[in-house]
C-alpha cells in the first residue's frame, strides 16, 4: 500500500509509446486465461482491402474448445475469428499507468481503441445461448424441503440454558467481598487499561457484588451521567494520573 | 509494419501474447479532451492515494487503551450495529482516488475517480507492439477519470447563492474573491487587533465591492418603512445608475431584522426603474486591494498622496454624474454634492459613510471596534441626530462618542490633522468634535419641533451637501419622511453644520416649506405633493 507520494516513472511517454485500448468480450478473456505460459493466444491480421484497413484478431486453435482441457471437437467451440473496429481517440485522452508494489508508471498512450466483434456464426450464437440462459437464472430460488422444518417448542420444566445457568451460578457462589484495598488495587489497574468502564463490567473484573463495588468506587470515581461516555464511571482528578493530550483537553475545557 | 502497394490487398500478421507472469497492474488514466493535456511535456509526476475518505468510512482510529477510551467500547458498538442492521461499507484502498500533481509544486494537480463498472461485461486489454512486432496484451485493471482540480479560490454554495443573491447590485465583481481571501486571513489571523482591525475594516467594507446604487434601500430602512405606499412612490420612473466598473464601494448593508423582509431578492427589483439619486454618489475611489493593507500601517497618519488622489478621483465621477442626471425631475445635483449615507439597522447604529477612502475606513474600523463592543449601550435615537465627526465628503464616520477610547482619539485625531491640511478650513480636530458632542447630543432631539430663532446660519463651506430647502423640499416630495430622518440625511460632518445648528436649520425649513403631515405608524410625517 503505497502511503506517500511515489514518482511516476514517465519512461513510457517520453518516449511517446502508442498503445491500443481493445474490448474484448468476456468470453474470450476467459479462453485466454487457459493460455499456456508462453501466452501466445492468436494473431492479429491487420490487411488493407481496397483501401480499408482490416483488422482481425484469430484465436489460437487450442483456446477455441470450451471443455475442461483443450480438445478441439468439444461441444462447444468459441468462434475463432474476430473482426477489430478501430476507433481513434480525439473525444479522449488516455494513457496507461501501470502500478507494483513499489512502482507506477506511465506506459504510454492510448492512440487507438478497439472492440473486438465476434462472427455471427452457428457456434457463436450457441454460445450465446448458453450464456444467456446461466445469467437468466435467478440468485435467489425457491426449493423444494422434503421434510417440514417446524419450531415446536414442547413445554419444558426447565430450560437447558437455564438448568446451564443455574448450575454456574451455584459453583460459583456468591461473590465473596474481598478486602477493601485488594479490590482498590484491582480497579485501579483496571483503569489503567481504560479511561471509562461500566459499573457491568467492574463487577465482571472485579467479582465483587454490585454494592459494595460501588461503595468502594464512589469514592474513588465519579459518574458519568451524560457526555460522550454515557453511563461509565471514571476515576477522579486526583487518582488519576494519565498523560494522554485527551486528558489534558479535558481538563482545559472543564477548568475554562 | 509493411503494407507492399500494389495488389488491393495486402496483410501482416502479427502473434498476440498475453503475459501470465506480470506482477503489475495496468490501468487507464483517462483525461478529458477538453483540458488539452499533453503527457508528453511532463517532466515530473507524483502520485498517491487520497485516503481522505479513511476517517469519514468509519474505521475511526480512535486510540484504544489511551486516552478517552472505555472498556469494551469496540464490542459495544459492533453488537449495536449489529441490532440495527446498519451495514456500514469497507473502505477499500483500491477504490480510492488517485492525486496526481505534474511539474512539482507549481505545476498542474489532478484527482482521479475509479469509474466503475468496467470490468463487468466486457474486459479491456492493452495492446503494445513489442520489438519483435508481437502484441502483447494486458488486461486493465481499472479505469480512472483524471480531472484537473482548480488552484484558484472557489466561491462554496452558500457564498455563491449569496453573491447570486446580489448581482444586480455588485458591479466590481474582482472584489468579491478579495473578500473571500482577506476573510479567510483574518480568520487564521496571527495579530489579534490587527485581524480584528481588519476584521472591521472587512466587515466595513463588508458586502465588498458593492455600489450603492440608489437611496432606494435606505428609504427601505427608514422609520416608515413599513408601508408599501413608500416603496410605490419611489418606483416612478426612475433609472438604475451604473457606475464606473472597478470603483468599489463599501457599504456595510445589514437586514433590517426588525421587519418581516422578503427574503429572496432574486428577481424582485428587475422591474423597478430607479433614477439616478442626486444626493448619494457611489462615486468612489480606489479599490480597497489597496486600502487593507494601508490600513495597519496608516492607523496614525494617512499618505497624503493617496489621499490627494482619492481626492481628484471622486472629482471626475462626480462631474460625470452630474452630466447623467441632468435629466432627473429634480435637476438639481451639484458635482459636490456626494452625500453618502449607510443606514445600519433601525436598532440605532450609527451610520457611517461608504467612502472607501483610507482615512474613512480606518477610522470607521477602528470605530466600528468600538461600536461592536457597545451596542447595547446605544439608545436607539441617537442615530441620526449625533454625528460626532465632522467631515466634507470624505468624511470619518459618525461614532457613538462617549465610548470612543482615549488612544482612538488620540488615532482619528492625527488622521483628521493629516487629512485636514489639504482640505478646508472649517474643520476643527476630531477630538473637539468629539468633545462637543456628547454636550450637543441631549438638546438636539428636544429641539426638533421647536422652531428657534436662527442662530446665525453659518454656511458650510467645501461641504457637499448644504442644508437647503431644494434639498428638503425634495425629499419631502420623494417620499413622506419624519424629522429624524430628514436630520438623517443631513448629516453634521457633511453639511459642516453642528447638530443644533442642523436642528434650527431644518426647523426654518420645515416652517417656509409648510408641508403636510400624515402620522404613520404612530409618527409624524411630512410630505410634499407637487
Amino acid at each position: 500500500m503505497r502511503e506517500t507520494m511515489s514518482e511516476v516513472n514517465l519512461n513510457g511517454v517520453k518516449q511517446n509509446k502508442g498503445v491500443w485500448l481493445v474490448k474484448i468480450p468476456k468470453y474470450l478473456s476467459q479462453q485466454w486465461e487457459k493460455a499456456t505460459e508462453k501466452g501466445e493466444v492468436g494473431t492479429i491480421t491487420i490487411g488493407k482491402k481496397q483501401g480499408k484497413t482490416e483488422v482481425r484478431f484469430s484465436l489460437s486453435e487450442e483456446l477455441t474448445a470450451r471443455g475442461a482441457t483443450g480438445e478441439s471437437d468439444a461441444s462447444l467451440q468459441v468462434p475463432r475469428h474476430h473482426p477489430l473496429t478501430m476507433h481513434t481517440v480525439k473525444g479522449q485522452t488516455m494513457a496507461v499507468f501501470s502500478q507494483t508494489e513499489s512502482e507506477i508508471s506511465l506506459e504510454g498512450m492510448v492512440v487507438h481503441r478497439a472492440e473486438c466483434r465476434a462472427v455471427a456464426s452457428d457456434n457463436y450464437m450457441k454460445l450465446k445461448k448458453l450464456q444467456i440462459q446461466e445469467s437468466i437464472k435467478p440468485q435467489r430460488f425457491s426449493q423444494q424441503l422434503e421434510k417440514a422444518v417446524t419450531h415446536v417448542f414442547k413445554p419444558v420444566a426447565n430450560h437447558s440454558f437455564n438448568v446451564a445457568y443455574q448450575k454456574k451460578k451455584k459453583t460459583e457462589g456468591k461473590m465473596v467481598r474481598a478486602e477493601r484495598q485488594v479490590v482498590l488495587d484491582m480497579l485501579f489497574s483496571a483503569f489503567e487499561k481504560h479511561h471509562y468502564y461500566n459499573i457491568k463490567d467492574l463487577v465482571e473484573i472485579t467479582k465483587q457484588p454490585v454494592t459494595y463495588l460501588k461503595e468502594i468506587i464512589r469514592e474513588i470515581g465519579t459518574y458519568n451521567s451524560k457526555g460522550k461516555h454515557k453511563n461509565t464511571w471514571k476515576l477522579k482528578r486526583e487518582y488519576r494520573n494519565y498523560e494522554s493530550e485527551e486528558e489534558k483537553d479535558e481538563e482545559e475545557m472543564q477548568t475554562v | 509494419m509493411t503494407s507492399l502497394g500494389g495488389s488491393s490487398s495486402s496483410t501482416t500478421e502479427y502473434t498476440v501474447r498475453v503475459p501470465k507472469n506480470t506482477s503489475k497492474r495496468y490501468n487507464i488514466m483517462a483525461f478529458n479532451a477538453g483540458d488539452r493535456v499533453n503527457c508528453s511535456t511532463w517532466t515530473q509526476a507524483r502520485m498517491e492515494r487520497d485516503m481522505s475518505a479513511r476517517r469519514i468510512y468509519g474505521d475511526d482510529e480512535s486510540a484504544e487503551g489511551a486516552g478517552g477510551s472505555e472498556f469494551g467500547k469496540k464490542q459495544r458498538d459492533e453488537a449495536r450495529r449489529r441490532k440495527y442492521g446498519i451495514i456500514t461499507k469497507e473502505f477499500k484502498a483500491e477504490d480510492q482516488p488517485w492525486i496526481l500533481k505534474v511539474n512539482g509544486k507549481g505545476g498542474k494537480r489532478f484527482k482521479g475517480l475509479r469509474k466503475g463498472g468496467v470490468t463487468e461485461n466486457a474486459s479491456y486489454y492493452i495492446f503494445t507492439q513489442c520489438p519483435d512486432g508481437a502484441f502483447e496484451a494486458f488486461p486493465v485493471n481499472g479505469w480512472y477519470n483524471f480531472t484537473p482540480q482548480a488552484k484558484h479560490r472557489t466561491l462554496t454554495a452558500e457564498e455563491a447563492e449569496e453573491e447570486w443573491g446580489r448581482r444586480n447590485k455588485v458591479v466590481n465583481h474582482f472584489s468579491i474573491m478579495l473578500q473571500k481571501r482577506f476573510r479567510e486571513q483574518e480568520r487564521g489571523g496571527d495579530d489579534e487587533d490587527e485581524s480584528e482591525k481588519t476584521g472591521k475594516k472587512k466587515k466595513n467594507i463588508g458586502r465588498g465591492g458593492e455600489l450603492h446604487i440608489t437611496d432606494l434601500e435606505d428609504d427601505l430602512m427608514m422609520s416608515s418603512d413599513n408601508s408599501d405606499s413608500s416603496m410605490g412612490e419611489d418606483a416612478d420612473g426612475k433609472s438604475k445608475a451604473k457606475k464606473n466598473v472597478g470603483k468599489g464601494k463599501k457599504k456595510k448593508r445589514k437586514s433590517n431584522d426588525k421587519e418581516a423582509v422578503e427574503e429572496s431578492d432574486d428577481g424582485d427589483y428587475e422591474g423597478l426603474e430607479v433614477d439616478y439619486m442626486s444626493d448619494e454618489s457611489s462615486s468612489d475611489e480606489e479599490p480597497e486591494k489597496g486600502k487593507p493593507s494601508k490600513t495597519e500601517e496608516h492607523l496614525k497618519g494617512i499618505d497624503e498622496a493617496s489621499e490627494s488622489e482619492e481626492e481628484s478621483e471622486e472629482e471626475k465621477p462626480n462631474e460625470e454624474e452630474a452630466k447623467e442626471e441632468e435629466e432627473e425631475e429634480e435637476g438639481k445635483k451639484t458635482p459636490v454634492q456626494t452625500e453618502k449615507k449607510k443606514k445600519k439597522d433601525s436598532s440605532g447604529e450609527s451610520e457611517s459613510s461608504d467612502d472607501s477612502d483610507i482615512e474613512g475606513e480606518t477610522a470607521s474600523a477602528l470605530f466600528m471596534m468600538q461600536k461592536k463592543r457597545t451596542p447595547p449601550k446605544r439608545p436607539s435615537g441617537r442615530g441620526s441626530a449625533g454625528s460626532s465627526k465632522t467631515g466634507s465628503r470624505p468624511g470619518t464616520p459618525s461614532i457613538d462618542s462617549a465610548t470612543t477610547s482615549n488612544t482612538l482619539r488620540a488615532a482619528a485625531s492625527k488622521l483628521e490633522q493629516g487629512k485636514r491640511q489639504n482640505q478646508g478650513p472649517t474643520e476643527s480636530p476630531a477630538a473637539k468634535r468629539l468633545k462637543m458632542d456628547p454636550s450637543s447630543q441631549s438638546p438636539a432631539p428636544s429641539g426638533k419641533s421647536t422652531p428657534q430663532p436662527p442662530s446665525g446660519k453659518s454656511t458650510p463651506s467645501s461641504s457637499d451637501v448644504q442644508l437647503t430647502e431644494e434639498a428638503v423640499r425634495r425629499y419631502l416630495i420623494r417620499k413622506p419622511m419624519t424629522t429624524k430622518d430628514l436630520l438623517k440625511k443631513f448629516q453634521t460632518k457633511r453639511t459642516g453644520l453642528s447638530s443644533e445648528q442642523t436642528v434650527n436649520v431644518l426647523a426654518q425649513i420645515l416652517k417656509r416649506l409648510n408641508p403636510e403631515r400624515k402620522i404613520i405608524n404612530d409618527k409624524m410625517h411630512f410630505y410634499l405633493t407637487e
